[in-house]
């Protein structure tokens, strides 16, 4: 065995001596890592998307042809038309008006909700994978308990004790998403653990949270804002989802949940409505999962594959 | 086994000519190889020396085949018989490899497959020949038992993380050596091993040679073992061969100025004892930047202004070449080499640290200090009948320190010398015993009260590298000792330029990152790190791991001259011993987690009491090829499982001196003098004891 090939990292790190210009190979590796970002034809096409998503939802009120709620009994389930390009519900709201403020709501969901789960997670998982064993194995099992348990049937439940409304829906969704994060961190925390610069900060006398978020931290984050990326069309279905279902978004705010729900009951007469509810779902989920692949292959090659 | 003449023909093996090779990087083209040049004769043994970023293992990758992605070999060639071995197909260099040439890794455990046993891998080495695998698997025994693995005929069926590091080694070597190749090259082959281990595996590699015939490359940065074991040398710089020669002319009679620097740098060949080693200044070139005249000009102390401009000639001298100017040409210098005796490197002797005096009450005193592991937790140990789940990593271990006093603490690997500082340090909870510092006992204290003490008492641990947080600039690393004990008031900025120019590290480092450092340089900002509250006692472990020879005499001449201007202790963790016997003004030895001798560092050199100690002593490869120890000076074995600690003396399995007294109980310490103790029942100093006695009534 002696005679296979040997590690070739070896020898690629034959000239590794001359360092002189490393700050200059750092901005040329920057540089490299983006160009090979902008090369790839799925990355670009989530990038386009992402933006779209949150132009769309940011400017939402000024691109809105129609205010989303105003009825226009007239003109009611109008098919797509010059005047209502995605044509009118049963109240002759314009469905293109409620997608876009119902694009709002995603993206309220969305950035509230992932940030919140990522930064709680982030901690719980540094606080598993850092502190005692016995305090470790208690936050493994809630991560485990949330995870078993259904996301709807836990909203579910909460609706008939709380009533339907925009905030149980955010609540479910951190609730549910911490577990990724968590888990994420906590495995990183755990392979730092013992490494000696983590030795020579507490041979300093660093504090504990100095220790978590001056130095676990920011060793951590990289990999759990990729996960964030991917995580973005799980909460908008999510939201979509208990909308549809009616414990969300509360009547007459449009969500594009609401927009489904409402086109499903008209279904026969104007499928166009569930179309166009639908067609903006699966932009930001491909979008966002685009974007998020790309992001993990640039940043972690070997993680590429067998997920 | 051949006779010695065998080794002196002139038949070339392998020849290398004028092999120059590229590195693609995000930086450029890294010339790493320039013009090399020589030739690997028939049945010798044949090292490639130099520092890292020399080259010296591209060499033996490319000898193989076996470079990176992004290496392009831009000129020569590399015959191996009548054939160029760069002008091989795939197939074609499959079939050399393993059959004709075969190598030993740095790393036993990185090398070989963890999930097959021994004897599978090595019948799987032998899948061309037509052999049955009874025969294939008593070949492997056979080889086995060669390279002195003991019991090899079990031994054959274990895994490789069943054997120790040693025998690890051994395996591998036994690997590389079974198909009976022609060409052996070793990376490095003793650098991941301990002293005792290094001494047996030149003997073994040595006597496979004789045995077999083999010819041997072995690349190392280790003079020690490039003396002990090569026939032929050839010293490599920056990408360059500067000069070639048989050992014997290079170790005695260098003719380039790198050669001789890299020579007088070395500790171990520095006879007289002081605290400044001599070291090359400067950095090897960037190889990325188009190079002209002589490589080394830069840091040559020999350096005249034409030697940046005009390519040295490549010189013939009796055994070798040698590249430099003042060998021939216009501005050759016939003064030039000057006598062994000469010092022809930067040497500061300036204000060589006079101590204060070492009477006073000791900084630290360390008594009886225990520490365990557990093995296994407490209800399997209760359900196994487990009377104590622990192991032992430090037994009964007392020392002192005094203010301005350096001890090193010397072991091999497993002897708990790097847990025992952590422990001192309050890392590392202890099982027993005390730890005063200052005369306060701090052993076991709560980490909310031990935090001031954390401004006394700083580490310096064994990674350069790995001991910086990586994400953090070299400024913020440094001042951040300065923010977790309160810097109201301080101006930080100025404090991370005066803790930089205090360990001479330039100013616009404090902007870079620490993977942007070489390990001088990351070593540089563990020291100011330790320094940065004015600390009493620094615990360095390993402060010269992974250091260059030229730039650790930097590093300990740095941390001299900081002892002397401010006073401070030192702890030295070490397995380095020519390197403490500069720096320490008292050592400990220890082994397998106790201190078997300790006492003023001269003396304990000049005149071991315990065997282990004189076996340490001795271990060490001279990097002088007329100094040669014969094979049996190695002491046998190796260090035992802390789970399987013998009974009595520790080292009682290993000691060729072992008698029965030796086994039932562990001696206890005694004093030769005051402040000299040993664990051993028949000190090897009796004898002389007895004498001085008579000498000095």
């Amino acid at each position: 065995m002696s005679a296979l090939p040997s590690d070739p990292a070896r020898s690629a790190t034959a000239p590794e001596a001359q360092d002189g210009e490393a700050r200059e190979s750092a901005g040329r590796e920057r540089r490299e890592k983006l160009m090979r970002f902008l090369t790839d034809w799925q990355a670009v096409t989530g990038l386009v998307l992402v933006v779209l998503f949150f132009a769309s939802a940011l400017f939402a009120p000024w691109i809105a042809p129609y205010d989303p709620n105003a009825m226009d009994i007239p003109a009611r389930m109008s098919g797509p038309t010059w005047a209502h390009i995605a044509g009118t519900d049963q109240l002759g709201r314009d469905t293109f008006s409620r997608i876009l403020h119902g694009g709002r709501v995603a993206l309220y969901i969305a950035a509230i909700g992932v940030s919140a789960s990522l930064s709680i997670g982030l901690v719980l998982g540094m606080i598993a994978g850092y502190g005692p064993r016995w305090l470790d194995n208690l936050l493994l099992l809630a991560f485990d308990a949330v995870r078993s348990f259904p996301a709807v049937i836990l909203a579910l439940a909460t609706v008939a004790l709380t009533g339907p409304s925009l905030t149980v829906v955010l609540a479910i969704v951190i609730l549910t998403t911490i577990p990724s994060y968590g888990r994420v961190a906590r495995t990183a925390t755990l392979a730092l653990r013992h490494t000696e610069f983590i030795l020579a900060e507490r041979s300093l006398g660093a504090s504990t949270p100095r220790i978590l978020f001056q130095h676990i931290m920011p060793n951590v984050i990289g990999p759990l804002l990729i996960l964030a990326a991917m995580e973005v069309p799980v909460v908008v279905s999510i939201e979509a989802g208990l909308s549809f279902l009616g414990i969300g978004v509360l009547p007459p705010q449009a969500s594009w949940g609401t927009i489904l729900n409402e086109g499903y009951l008209v279904i026969r007469d104007a499928p166009w409505m569930v179309v166009a509810g639908g067609i903006p779902l699966i932009l930001t989920t491909l979008g966002f999962t685009f974007l998020g692949e790309a992001l993990r292959d640039i940043f972690d090659p070997r993680m590429g594959r067998g997920r | 086994m051949k006779d010695m003449d065998t080794h002196m023909t002139d038949e070339t093996l392998l020849n290398i000519d004028a092999l120059s090779l590229e590195f693609r990087t995000n930086r450029g083209q890294v010339k790493a190889l320039r013009d090399i040049s020589f030739p690997v004769k028939k049945g010798r043994i044949l090292g490639i020396v130099g520092e890292s970023g020399s080259g010296k293992s591209t060499v033996l990758w490319s000898i193989l085949g076996l470079l990176a992605g992004n290496a392009k070999v831009t000129a020569g060639r590399v015959d191996y018989g009548d054939r160029d071995l760069l002008t091989l197909d795939a197939e074609a260099l499959r079939a050399l490899r393993g059959e004709e040439v075969s190598v030993v890794f740095q790393d036993p455990m990185t090398s070989q497959i963890p999930v097959l046993p021994y004897a599978r891998q090595m019948s799987d080495i032998l899948y061309r020949r037509a052999m049955s695998e009874a025969d294939k698997r008593a070949a492997a025994v056979d080889m086995l038992r060669r390279v002195g693995i003991p019991d090899p005929e079990s031994r054959v069926d274990a895994y490789p993380h069943q054997f120790s590091g040693g025998m690890r080694q051994r395996a591998g070597i036994a690997m590389s050596m079974l198909t009976g190749p022609n060409l052996l090259l070793a990376d490095e082959p003793t650098t991941a091993l301990d002293v005792t281990m290094e001494a047996q595996m030149i003997g073994l590699m040595r006597g496979l040679r004789d045995d077999f015939d083999t010819t041997i490359v072995v690349v190392s940065h280790n003079l020690g073992l490039i003396a002990e074991m090569c026939d032929d040398v050839v010293v490599m710089y920056a990408g360059e061969v500067v000069e070639t020669g048989e050992v014997h002319d290079i170790f005695h009679n260098a003719r380039h100025p790198y050669t001789r620097a890299l020579l007088e740098c070395d500790p171990a060949r520095i006879a007289d004892v002081s605290r400044k080693l001599p070291v090359i200044p400067g950095d090897i070139p960037d190889l990325t930047k188009p190079l002209a005249g002589c490589i080394f000009a830069s840091r040559c102390q020999k350096a005249m202004p034409a030697c940046a401009t005009k390519a040295p000639p490549l010189v013939e001298r009796g055994t070798g070449v040698a590249r430099c100017h003042l060998l021939e040409g216009p501005l050759a210098d016939a003064s030039w080499p000057p006598p062994a005796s000469v010092s022809t490197v930067a040497r500061d002797d300036g204000a060589a640290a006079p101590l204060p005096a070492n009477a006073g009450e000791p900084l630290l005193e360390v008594r009886d200090l225990n520490v365990q592991f557990r093995t296994m937790g407490a209800l399997k140990a209760r359900i196994r009948g487990v009377a104590r789940p622990f192991v032992d990593a430090v037994l009964d271990v007392s020392l002192d320190i005094r203010p301005g006093e350096t001890l090193a603490l010397v072991g091999e690997s497993g002897s708990g010398k790097t847990t025992l500082g952590r422990t001192i340090l309050n890392l590392q909870a202890a099982a027993g015993g005390s730890v005063r510092f200052d005369g306060t006992e701090i052993g076991n204290m709560a980490e909310r009260r031990f935090k001031p003490l954390r401004r006394d008492m700083a580490m310096m641990f064994q990674d350069p590298t790995g001991s910086l947080s990586p994400r953090k600039s070299v400024r913020a690393l440094i001042t951040e000792p300065l923010l977790i004990h309160g810097a109201e008031g301080r101006d930080l900025d100025a404090e991370a330029e005066r803790l930089a120019d205090m360990v001479r590290l330039p100013r616009g480092f404090l902007s870079r990152y620490p993977h942007e450092l070489s390990g001088g340089q990351a070593r540089r900002v563990g020291v100011a790190r330790a320094l940065a509250l004015n600390p009493r006692l620094i615990v360095a472990d390993e402060p010269t791991a992974g250091l260059d020879v030229s730039v650790q005499g930097e590093i300990l001449n740095l941390m001299a001259d900081l002892q002397a201007e401010h006073g401070l202790s030192y702890l030295i963790i070490t397995h380095n011993l020519p390197v403490v016997r500069h720096i320490a003004d008292r050592i400990a030895i220890m082994y397998l987690g106790r201190i078997v001798e300790d006492g003023p560092a001269a003396e304990v050199f000049a005149n071991p009491a315990h065997p282990y100690t004189r076996a340490l002593v001795e271990g060490v490869p001279q990097p002088d090829p007329d100094r040669r120890r014969p094979p049996s000076a190695a002491i046998e074995g190796e260090v035992p499982s802390l789970l399987r600690r013998p009974k009595g003396c520790d080292f009682a399995t290993r000691c060729p001196l072992a008698r029965d007294a030796c086994r039932p109980a562990k001696p206890e310490h005694r004093h030769i003098t005051p402040d000299r103790r040993h664990a051993c029942l028949f000190p090897l100093t009796d004898t002389q004891d007895n004498k001085n006695k008579t000498e000095t009534p």
